[in-house]
């Protein structure tokens, strides 16, 4: 039988001002279970704690109720006090006789009674509450960071300089992902190489970060704190132990026709390759699908000329198993491509610009590579068709961004000051060149960000036309832009020698698929969700897993850094302890009743539902049931109300629980 | 302002809410010393996904006029989609108490943030003012009195069987 | 009659079940063979579980076979031989009900081999098995049956249904509830719900009550009073509506095997049309990850939330 102690706080005057506690209390002690009721000025304050946990020990109490404020106030508090006093802290619980009552109602007599209703109601629900145990969660310190562009790198290193071991894995065969595509950055124009490169070397020699290149996530199970991550290692045919980075094979290639992607195909690499000279590591790979070796077994040329012997044809890929305690993802983002209709996408493409059909309309990260130094053309603005540089220069903003029509509605954000940057750019490089730009909105929040944009006006001479263009057309080598002036309220035609589209940002192509593997959320772009928009920006909803840079939306670099900071702080927090304590509200199924549906798994937000096979002595199959992962669990209960045998139950609101206070009313 | 005045009737409501939002959407309510019927009895839940319809139909059974059942508002929910899935759950069990022949005046759901104070006060004013000019409850109650099965056995292969005895 | 429908397929379609039934048993391609074989009074049928190829002449479709047998796969645990594939003879109702078994994770598809039954019909009630199928015999689901010819089966003969356009009577009568005011309905239903005797074979026929504790008998809460009382009968059906919507295909097995005649499969059929104009779902041959209940759209209708 229960020894029920009830705890009538009168908060000064503010409920007993309106609630007969002295009548609540008597009229309590009379429920069954009840061994001691009373009422005290100040239940919070220390003698009123002092009381508690006094009547816990000379009235042997097995649960407690205090009446009081709500237990979004002071459930902590008392639940506190009932621990010290030796009792599990879940078997008290708070009626809010304050906020629901007293302050809420003026008659005496309603508010009394509703108080001993309430007080009841949860008398009713304590006896049923269990022990429930603290739940710890041990702490792996290494973190794995997903992707090694500038997010990336700079989470990397951030995490890895506060002592903690990081795995940095890049799809590509080196990192630097877009930033080091970039020729000088806004608003600052600074050279992008020159303030990339050093810390993709940081990287390279840091002891704490073990760096996989051209590899990929392959699989991820386990839970904050413990997540066991299997890299796949893809086979780079170039043994990374001995490669001096000579560059020997890439002289010698006889295929040497191949399209470079890193500089937006205007050049061309050997099937053997680094994809820029600065590339880190500085190993080359295989191109398997474009090497002679591969595609028909004659060549060799590279095994051949290499001094180490480090060209290994045979070479598989590797799966590597990573033990690791958080995760960030900082997995960028990609260009709308502008084609008629991009392949498999929702979202609608642009026949009417003609990209892909006149060479010299082209993006801007095709751009990017042009005005470079380190580029195709040596940072000489050259048409792609032939050579000749453009003395008109057209550039379109809002090329998908903000297009609802074309599927994509939201703000690319990068693109205003981008466009006014190679503005600046193309008249650094093209005296006597003209530049246009049309746009619907200049976008130019940011530090140095409008000055930067006007200065594109004002000192460069760019002219900026307020309208939409509405088709690109090839007339001779020239391309006649046709748009609208809507400040004027004109047509306009230009004859441009060349197009630049400032086209839309994208989540990278397969981050679907990648938070798949994860467990975490993406919207309808496929760009991934933050916990919460504004007070936890950086962190996933599913716990131990956090965002950094444009994988979760158009960001430019000093967001993208300052977010991969932020991640690496979150990282570095959950790190500063060896183990994770959390509330004990959690699902737990209870294995008999379950009959493996896995509804549970479908409504699960978090991920937490996992496949649990139970076996007989003989180790034959019997059935497989659902298992909740208790540091995984969120504690909504959406399962334990969708499983039809309620089969899982959510400790701390049972339906033993709920029932029991359905009943009392 | 509520005024205090006797009614002879008055409802029984119960309240089910998610901790997170509407729980403190009342709470904010009692800080401000808004005004509101002592009818209500509020059941917490950690979210609206918690709530299992068969509450609901206990809360009638058990005596309730009116039934509240109020959450976060899409796209607030602290456990990301709990209120997602409440949504559709009971978008479809009201359909199926309305087509019983409950009286869905009875039964109502909102969303309430820890803002919502006043929202809060309305919710449960609205729902008391209207269940206390329908009445009380009676169907549940005057299933519970019926003790006894009172079917009538009239199907024609039982009346066969009795009539050939 | 003019109504009659014409059943004579049924003939060919039982010679091809058992040729087929005859030829994976003996082939061990499947252990056993679930469908239906000729019972004792004329014209009647049961069901029936194989395992060797010569039995195979023992299996039949006729108007008679009503049962849905996707029900033995989960719950005649013990007749049903383990440690290999099944072979079921399933008609469209039956098999829409297997696609959800499948999609609950109860059944897996590769150790099942469907065969499928192209169906014109069969009958409302076994009493006089041996009655023509008509317009007025026939089950009330057939009436409204969009699928009469199974697909995605590893096995359908070649005959193909004529089938009658008859008034629906379920929509029919759910629109006539509808039309009713709430205590109309209210005092309908407490008349249907009061001659439950609570013998759950509705429960027991139906595939997709597979738990193996119904939330209706636990007494620890007890969420439903068990015992044959309106209260606890309202409560009963109220729970069991609930909990097949946006699962049950519809065959109206529950409604068939009650005693007591109570029109049980309206409710979920009342529920089924709400969840098709709610979020466009409805029970079909496609093996889906989640029903409509276990997803959302963060733009579902919530008109009747304030």
């Amino acid at each position: 039988m229960s020894r029920i102690g009830v705890f009538i706080c009168h908060c000064g005057e503010n409920i007993s001002r309106t609630v007969d506690v002295e009548r609540v209390a008597a009229q309590v002690g009379t429920l069954p279970g009840v061994a001691f009721s009373t009422d005290y000025k100040y239940m919070c304050s220390d003698p009123g704690q002092g009381l508690l946990k006094k009547a816990i020990q000379e009235q042997r109490l097995s649960h407690v109720v205090v009446a009081a404020c709500s237990p979004r106030m002071h459930e902590k508090t008392f639940r506190k006090a009932v621990e010290s006093a030796g009792l599990n802290p879940f078997l008290c619980e708070m009626a809010n006789i304050r906020e629901h009552c007293s302050w809420v109602h003026e008659d005496r007599e309603e508010a009394t009674q509703k108080a001993i209703e309430i007080v009841g109601m949860m008398v009713e629900r304590v006896k049923k509450n269990r022990v429930l145990p603290t739940i710890t969660v041990p702490v792996t310190k290494r973190s794995l960071v997903i992707g090694g562009g500038i997010a990336g790198i700079q989470a990397a290193l951030d995490i890895a300089d506060c002592g903690h071991e990081v795995v940095l894995v890049e799809r590509e065969p080196s990192i630097g992902g877009h930033m080091a595509q970039l020729s000088e950055t806004f608003p600052t124009l600074d050279c992008s190489q020159c303030i990339m490169t050093p810390k993709m070397v940081d990287v390279a020699n840091h002891p704490k970060i073990k760096l996989y290149t051209y590899a990929e996530i392959e699989h991820v199970e386990g839970y904050i704190g413990n997540f066991q991550v299997t890299v796949r290692k893809k086979a780079r045919s170039v043994d990374e132990d001995k490669c001096t980075g000579c560059g020997v094979c890439m002289t010698k290639c006889p295929q040497k026709k191949i399209p470079n992607t890193f500089d937006r195909n205007l050049g061309m690499r050997p099937a053997i390759y680094v994809p820029f000279p600065q590339a880190v590591p500085n190993t080359p790979v295989i191109d398997r699908e474009n090497c002679t070796k591969f595609k028909t077994g004659k060549c060799g040329v590279c095994q051949k000329v290499c001094g180490p012997g480090a060209v290994d044809y045979e070479q598989e890929d590797q799966l590597i198993v990573e033990p690791v305690g958080a995760i960030v993802v900082a997995t960028g983002f990609d260009l709308y491509s502008i084609e008629e209709k991009p392949k498999g996408s929702p979202i609608k493409g642009y026949g009417e610009f003609g990209h892909g059909k006149i060479p010299d309309v082209i993006d801007g990260m095709t751009f990017e590579r042009l005005a470079s130094a380190s580029g195709p053309t040596g940072g000489k603005i050259l048409r792609p068709s032939d050579g000749r540089e453009p003395k008109q220069i057209v550039f379109i903003q809002c090329v998908g961004s903000r297009a609802r029509e074309k599927g994509i509605s939201y703000c690319s954000k990068i693109c205003c000051m981008y466009t006014a940057k190679h503005t600046m750019l193309y008249h650094h490089k093209v005296h006597d060149g003209q530049a246009y730009v049309f746009f619907m909105d200049a976008r130019t929040p940011g530090k140095s960000y409008d000055e930067f944009w006007r200065r594109s006006i004002e000192e460069e001479e760019a002219v900026y036309i307020r309208g939409m263009v509405s088709r690109l057309y090839q007339k001779g080598d020239k391309i006649v832009v046709m748009g609208s002036d809507i400040a004027v309220g004109v047509q306009v035609e230009i004859e441009a020698d060349m197009v630049v589209l400032a086209t839309a940002v994208q989540p990278q192509k397969g981050a679907d698929t990648l938070a798949q593997k994860l467990g975490i959320s993406y919207d309808k772009y496929h760009f991934y969700s933050e916990a919460h928009a504004k007070l936890r920006p950086v962190e996933c909803a599913t716990a131990g897993i956090y965002l950094a840079g444009a994988c979760q939306g158009p960001k430019d670099i000093p967001d993208t850094v300052s977010q991969a900071s932020a991640a690496a702080a979150k990282v570095m927090t959950l790190f500063a302890k060896d183990k994770l304590e959390r509330e004990p509200i959690v699902a737990k199924v209870r294995e008999a009743g379950c009959v493996g549906c896995f509804y549970c798994r479908k409504v699960c937000p978090y991920g937490a539902v996992e496949e649990k096979e139970i076996r007989d002595r003989q180790g034959n199959l019997i059935k497989v049931v659902a298992y909740v992962n208790p540091g995984v669990c969120g504690g909504c209960g959406t399962c334990q109300a969708t499983c039809p045998s309620k089969s899982v139950e959510l400790d701390g609101y049972t339906d033993e629980q709920i029932v029991a206070m359905i009943e009392s009313l | 302002m509520h005024h205090t005045e006797k009614h002879n009737f008055e409802p029984k409501i119960i309240a089910f809410v998610c901790t997170w939002c509407t729980y403190a959407g009342a709470d904010l309510a009692g800080t401000s010393r808004m005004q509101y019927p002592a009818n209500v009895r509020v059941l917490k839940f950690p979210c609206t996904g918690r709530i299992d319809p068969v509450f609901i139909l206990k809360a009638f059974q058990q005596g309730a006029d009116g039934v509240l059942v109020s959450g976060c508002h899409p796209g607030d929910c602290h456990y990301i989609a709990g209120n997602f899935h409440a949504r559709r759950r009971f978008a479809a069990f009201r359909k199926l108490l309305e087509f019983v022949g409950v009286d869905l005046g009875r039964l109502q759901f909102s969303w309430v943030s820890a803002a919502e104070g006043g929202k809060w006060v309305e919710m449960v004013t609205d729902l008391t003012e209207r269940v206390r000019g329908m009445g009380p409850m009676q169907e549940f109650r005057e299933l519970a009195l019926e003790e006894q099965w009172s079917g009538a056995i009239d199907t024609p292969e039982l009346r066969e069987a009795y009539n050939s005895i | 009659m003019t109504n009659s429908i014409d059943t004579s397929i049924y003939t060919a379609i039982t010679e091809a079940i058992q040729d087929e039934a005859r030829r994976i048993l003996s082939e061990r391609s499947v252990i056993a063979v679930v469908g239906y074989t000729a019972a004792r009074r004329k014209g009647s049928a049961q069901p029936v579980v194989i395992t060797q190829a010569d039995d195979a002449g023992k299996l039949i479709f006729s108007a008679a076979c009503v049962n849905n047998l996707a029900v033995y796969l989960t719950k005649a645990k013990k007749e049903i031989p383990k440690g290999g594939k099944i072979g079921i003879v399933v008609k469209g109702c039956d098999l829409k009900a297997l696609v959800g078994l499948l999609g609950e994770s109860q059944l897996k598809r590769e150790e099942l081999y469907l065969i499928g039954v192209p169906c014109a019909g069969v009958l409302a009630s076994t009493a006089q098995p041996a009655r023509e199928l008509t317009g007025d015999t026939i089950a009330p689901k057939c009436r409204e049956c969009d699928n009469h010819l199974p697909q995605g089966c590893d096995f359908v003969p070649d005959q193909r249904p004529v089938t009658l356009e008859l008034a629906g009577k379920y929509s029919a009568e759910i629109a006539r509830l509808e039309a009713m005011t709430p205590a109309e309905r209210w005092a309908y239903w407490k008349e249907q719900f009061k001659k439950c005797i609570k013998c759950y074979a509705c429960r027991q026929v139906c595939p997709f009550c597979f738990c193996e504790q119904c939330l209706c008998d636990r007494n620890k809460p007890q969420m439903v009073e068990t015992t044959p009382r309106p209260a606890g009968n309202t409560a009963w059906h109220i729970v069991r509506a609930m909990h097949l919507a946006g699962r049950c295909a519809g065959c109206a097995e529950c409604e068939r095997v009650c005693p007591m005649d109570i029109p049980l499969n309206l409710l979920n059929r009342k529920m089924a049309k709400e969840l098709k104009e709610l979020y466009d779902y409805e029970a079909g041959f496609e093996v889906r990850e989640k029903g409509p209940l276990a997803m959302y759209d963060e733009k579902d209708d919530q008109s009747f939330i304030k």
